[in-house]
């Protein structure tokens, strides 16, 4: 799955452990899923989405 | 509860553990000396408590951990799993075979055994996931340090104990020490390969 975490965290100034911080995950999860080697599941998709204010399908989309 | 920092998790391991090696250092050697059954029940069944301890500690851990992170301790503990039961079978049935002799003391390395074998497999797993132990640990000491003090201090507690171990026991530390030893210098040469090749990237 792309996703374009790694653009709206950049755009909010945030560093990765900084995400990881707000999602309470670790900086290393954070870089996981924005390299796309780990698919969150879907509380912590929803809880992504939230924090960036955008819809689940605007910020993970299908191969 | 609350949740336990790595460094709290690092400082209260370290602090079980070296209660269990100065326990096995000065009390452990009169285990086989003393008459009394009570007093040699207590002595054998002490040094289980600080491991006890360090597996709560490991517990409790996992459980703090994210979802991703408990992926992969599941995995490396399914493995471990594997590892010593695989070994457990092939080791009985040799043993009931009278292939080579051995007793219930063997049953003490069943834990190390799982340990190294789990630290081993996450180490695998997390490799997949773009985690590196030479940076897991950014949050506290890095696992080379680690390795490496693990060396200092084995090879310290082989120094001290040199007229009380016997051959065998001796030898396994200075086995360990030099075992220890070679995983520091060879992680500690993978973070400086990664960093320098961080920078060279930036």
């Amino acid at each position: 799955m792309k996703n374009h975490v790694r653009d709206l965290r950049g755009e909010q100034g945030w560093s990765q452990a900084d995400l990881g911080e707000r999602l309470d995950v670790s900086r290393q999860t954070v870089n996981a899923i924005e390299t796309g080697k780990y698919d969150p599941s879907l509380p912590l998709a929803f809880k992504i989405a939230r924090l960036f204010g955008r819809p689940i399908e605007a910020i993970f989309e299908p191969d | 509860m609350a949740r336990l920092t790595p460094r709290q998790y690092q400082r209260y391991t370290l602090l079980a553990m070296s209660g269990y090696v100065g326990f096995m250092l000065l009390a452990w050697p009169m285990v086989r000396t003393v008459d009394s059954t009570l007093l040699k029940v207590l002595l054998a069944l002490v040094p289980v408590v600080p491991m006890l301890y360090v597996i709560g500690l490991m517990a409790r851990r996992i459980l703090d951990a994210d979802e991703l992170e408990q992926r992969t301790h599941l995995v490396a503990l399914g493995a471990a799993t594997a590892v010593v039961g695989g070994l457990s079978l092939v080791g009985g049935f040799l043993a009931a075979a009278q292939v080579f002799k051995t007793d219930g003391a063997i049953l003490i390395w069943v834990f190390p055994v799982m340990m190294l074998s789990y630290g081993v497999t996450r180490w695998w797993v997390g490799r997949r996931y773009g985690m590196s132990l030479s940076c897991e640990d950014d949050r506290g000491m890095p696992i080379a340090w680690r390795f490496l003090l693990a060396a200092v201090a084995t090879a310290a507690i082989a120094w001290l104990g040199r007229h009380r171990f016997d051959d065998m026991g001796l030898g396994l530390l200075c086995g360990m020490s030099a075992a220890f030893l070679s995983a520091g210098v060879v992680l500690s040469w993978m973070r400086w390969r990664a960093r320098r090749g961080g920078r060279g990237a930036a």
